[in-house]
């Protein structure tokens, strides 16, 4: 399921920001964080982009990154930089890993708007938030697991 | 010489007769279609109908053949994604079934959809011609689905998608047990009430059974030349959906 979302988000921002995906057709990355359990495939054909969580399939390249790396890379930080500071591991193609970064920085959205459409912009807004604290660690679950036993445990009291 | 057989449900027929048994059952049941697939999936093939369109990644502008498309659901549903620059065509390799596509869709306003009664084992369109091709429960009637899916593959352009929605196997116990029940004890009293046909929802039970699983339905995918396949079980995989990438 979370791999047809994926592909549903990922079509749509190709579609809304007009991006040309037709350098890396007939490529296969295959990509996961390493503190989240997300592993897919991308297949990039045919003027859009299908996901798969078959991992079986021969990719052109791997590439295996901390979930705080990817949001900087869609900030526009640069790969090379991260590749030397051994924040990205990538096997295969680097080539293919480079052109997958330019085409992931072409899209400029505002989450917390797109997700006001659907949520109203309080709840769109608290998401945001959170998101960006989520951003900001070097590991977010286990900083979300210690804000979670925190709260928990002493709770503030107004 | 030994006369070539398949089966047709339980039943082991000679090859070149099924066709025909096929046609005769969707024949009988072409009008009461519809309503026979809401009283006997509860209303779930709609869902499922409704995962394969969120799943088929098409888009304006594309061309889409939809397979044994019968009354029209999925057309419909690809007609709205694909738009006026686009292309759907509704196929289906009886006539009557056909017919009750176009009645549906005519009146339910949509237009635009190409009509095209055709078997699925011999194509009539060119290599490479379309980005995107559906099949929804009409693969286990094929006689033979290898060359089916190999014609598929071949009007598929490069990158080009396949869906197959069909039923499969279940691997709950308590689901399973409840399924065997249902299938072979109420459906085909339920087709006997309903549409007055007993003998095609037996068909329609015994057919199911005979129909490979999810497994063997993706190598099949896969040796016919799709470089990249894989099913998403629904309903604990009494349906499953088969998607193809032709790369």
């Amino acid at each position: 399921m979370q791999a047809v979302i994926l592909e549903r988000a990922l079509n749509y921002l190709l579609e809304t920001h007009q991006i040309d995906v037709s350098l890396l057709d007939g490529k296969v990355v295959h990509f996961s964080l390493q503190d989240l359990p997300i592993e897919v495939g991308f297949v990039c054909t045919n003027t859009r982009i299908f996901v798969t969580t078959d991992t079986s399939t021969i990719a052109d390249v791997n590439i295996k990154l901390k979930a705080s790396v990817f949001l900087a890379l869609l900030q526009g930080e640069d790969l090379t930089k991260l590749l030397r500071e051994d924040k990205i591991i990538i096997h295969g193609d680097v080539k293919t890993a480079q052109l997958l970064v330019d085409l992931l920085q072409q899209v400029d959205i505002d989450f917390e708007e797109e997700l006001s459409k659907y949520t109203g912009d309080i709840v769109a807004h608290q998401v945001g938030k959170l998101a960006k604290k989520f951003k900001s660690s070097d590991n977010p679950l286990t900083s979300i697991k210690d804000k979670i036993t925190t709260l928990l445990i002493r709770p503030k009291v107004q | 010489m030994t006369q070539e057989t398949t089966h047709f449900g339980f039943k082991e027929v000679a090859t070149q007769d099924k066709q025909g048994m096929v046609r005769g059952v969707f024949d009988s049941v072409a009008n009461k279609y519809d309503l026979m697939n809401d009283v006997l999936s509860f209303g779930a093939h709609r869902l499922w109908k409704h995962y394969t369109i969120a799943t088929s990644n098409v888009k304006a502008g594309d061309k889409v053949l939809d397979i044994a498309g019968g009354t029209g659901d999925l057309a419909r549903a690809f007609a709205m994604k694909v738009g006026d620059s686009g292309q759907v065509v509704l196929s289906d390799i009886n006539a009557a079934m056909l017919n009750e596509g176009r009645k549906n869709l005519i009146n339910k306003g949509v237009s635009g959809v190409e009509f095209v009664q055709l078997s699925g084992e011999q194509i009539p369109f060119a290599d490479n011609s379309f980005d995107c091709v559906s099949i929804a429960f009409g693969l286990r009637n094929v006689t033979d689905k290898d060359q089916c899916i190999r014609e598929m593959y071949r009007v598929l352009k490069p990158g080009g998608c396949l869906l197959i929605l069909e039923f499969s196997k279940t691997d709950i116990a308590l689901l399973e047990k409840f399924y065997e029940f249902y299938s072979f004890n109420i459906m085909p009293q339920l087709g006997k009430i309903i549409a007055d046909d007993e003998d095609s929802y037996q068909y329609l039970a015994e057919s199911i059974r005979k129909h490979p699983n999810q497994e063997t339905l993706k190598q099949m995918v896969l040796d016919a030349g799709f470089g990249l396949c894989e099913y998403h079980n629904l309903s604990g995989g009494i349906v499953a959906l088969h998607k193809g990438i032709k790369i």
